[in-house]
């Protein structure tokens, strides 16, 4: 049984660092709104803004390309930095990309690597929060979406989700209803029948 | 008010009850939604007695003025403003005034005790309380809406800020004063707790007390905000069932 978590409260009595947590006088507590899961022992935030972290596979849309850099969206007020050296065709505005952070320094700097481009398709944001309900346990609920779509869809940490394929409706209709009931229970049996039935 | 009840000021305790009939530890009654405005990272709307208050968050966005921004911390803006109709006397010109200027910053003071800066370099908070329409202890209600609406937007904060005003009308000691209380009563202290920590983010003033009243009174809002927290924690459990 998950309740709601709200701002201040305790969910640890020892010092447990995680996402959405903060530690004081010893304990842990929740600062965000949030699931509790007591099978992981960990607060499961339901909301909140996407700060990039080093290693982070993200999608973003390039925004400014300057001389010998290009600034990319990924969906949080920090902008990614891409230095030109890293890619082999140029990119211009507009362009979807995906990359890995390779750093974020200590006053949010953030640097991407390995970019690579993505063309055609069609890129959903959803908020960065939702995005382990949308891989699920061990991938099995992406699994289950490239499947019954027939789509390749790449989830990028940022919330931003790039879907090529035959039936990228149906997979933009799931990912959705996957986002509006997130914070629900037995929502995997419930996409599984939803897929099945083509999107009823 | 100062202290001296002026002349022709109704009389504000008939019969040992408030003039809506009120018991003097009794909150008027507050209605609270969460997630009311589409295009807002977070808001609420409460109503609380006859005070309308509309809050809604944006953020972490990049912080403008430019220069306010700050390398090590998120800035926290807060615009507390009454609606051009929102008085039920007069039409008052619209836009903050210097008693919203005073109130936006003491709202300030309080949520910097709490919000978790440190995570947003660079960026800004901003926060704007609409006061729909106001009947005494528009910013006690601002404030209480105002956490709800940074809880929404997933702001990390410490803890909920609650926000209830106490005071002294017609002699007596009372909670959550009305516009007439408040407009002809002897003292109105708006107080703001966290009451995880039990601190008090936010307490002023209007109006001459004893320290032995001041220390009830600190006590009566304590009280009060208990009820009025375990109503945030509904509301925002509301919006997620």
């Amino acid at each position: 049984m998950r309740e709601l978590i709200v701002p201040g409260e305790m969910i640890a009595e020892s010092p447990e660092q995680s996402k959405g947590t903060f530690i004081e006088a010893g304990k842990t507590y929740s600062a965000v709104l949030g699931l509790y899961d007591s099978e992981t022992n960990r607060l499961i935030p339901l909301k909140g803004a996407y700060i990039p972290q080093a290693d982070e596979f993200v999608i973003g849309v390039v925004e400014e390309a300057r001389f010998s850099s290009y600034n990319i969206d990924i969906g949080s007020v920090y902008k990614g930095y891409l230095s030109a050296k890293e890619v082999r065709e140029d990119l211009k505005v507009g362009d979807v990309v995906a990359a890995r952070v390779s750093l974020v320094d200590e006053v949010r700097n953030v640097d991407l690597t390995e970019p690579r481009l993505l063309s055609g398709g069609e890129v959903i944001a959803i908020p960065a929060v939702k995005v382990p309900r949308v891989i699920g346990k061990e991938g099995s609920m992406l699994k289950m979406l490239e499947q019954a779509t027939g789509c390749q869809i790449l989830v990028g940490k940022n919330g931003r989700i790039w879907i090529s394929g035959q039936k990228p409706d149906l997979a933009v209709t799931a990912v959705l209803k996957i986002e509006r009931e997130a914070h629900t229970s037995g929502l995997t049996d419930r996409m599984k029948a939803f897929l099945e039935k083509g999107g009823a | 008010m100062v202290g001296i009840v002026p002349e022709g000021a109704p009389t504000l305790v008939v019969g040992g009850k408030r003039i809506d009939g009120r018991a003097f530890d009794e909150l008027r009654p507050i209605r609270m939604e969460v997630g009311v405005l589409n295009r807002a990272d977070g808001s609420a709307y409460l109503e609380w007695g006859r005070n309308k208050v509309m809050v809604g968050v944006y953020g972490p966005r990049e912080c403008i003025p430019r220069h306010e921004a700050d390398p090590f911390r998120a800035v926290l803006h807060i615009g507390y403003s009454m609606a051009a109709f929102s008085s039920m006397e007069e039409r008052n010109r619209p836009g903050p005034n210097r008693r919203a200027r005073e109130i936006s910053k003491v709202m300030r003071h309080a949520f910097e005790n709490v919000v978790l800066l440190e995570q947003f370099p660079k960026t800004a908070i901003d926060v704007r309380c609409e006061i729909l329409q106001s009947d005494g202890g528009t910013r006690c209600s601002a404030i209480t809406a105002t956490a709800l609406a940074l809880a929404d937007a997933g702001i990390p904060m410490r803890d909920l800020v609650t926000s209830v005003a106490v005071g002294k009308a017609g002699g007596e000691l009372m909670t959550d004063l009305g516009k007439e209380e408040d407009n002809f009563g002897e003292a109105d202290m708006p107080l703001a707790f966290s009451m995880r920590t039990r601190e008090i983010l936010l307490l002023q003033q209007d109006g001459l007390l004893t320290k032995e009243e001041i220390q009830k009174m600190i006590r009566m809002g304590f009280d009060a905000a208990a009820k009025i927290r375990k109503m945030q924690v509904e509301a925002l459990r509301r919006k997620y069932k």
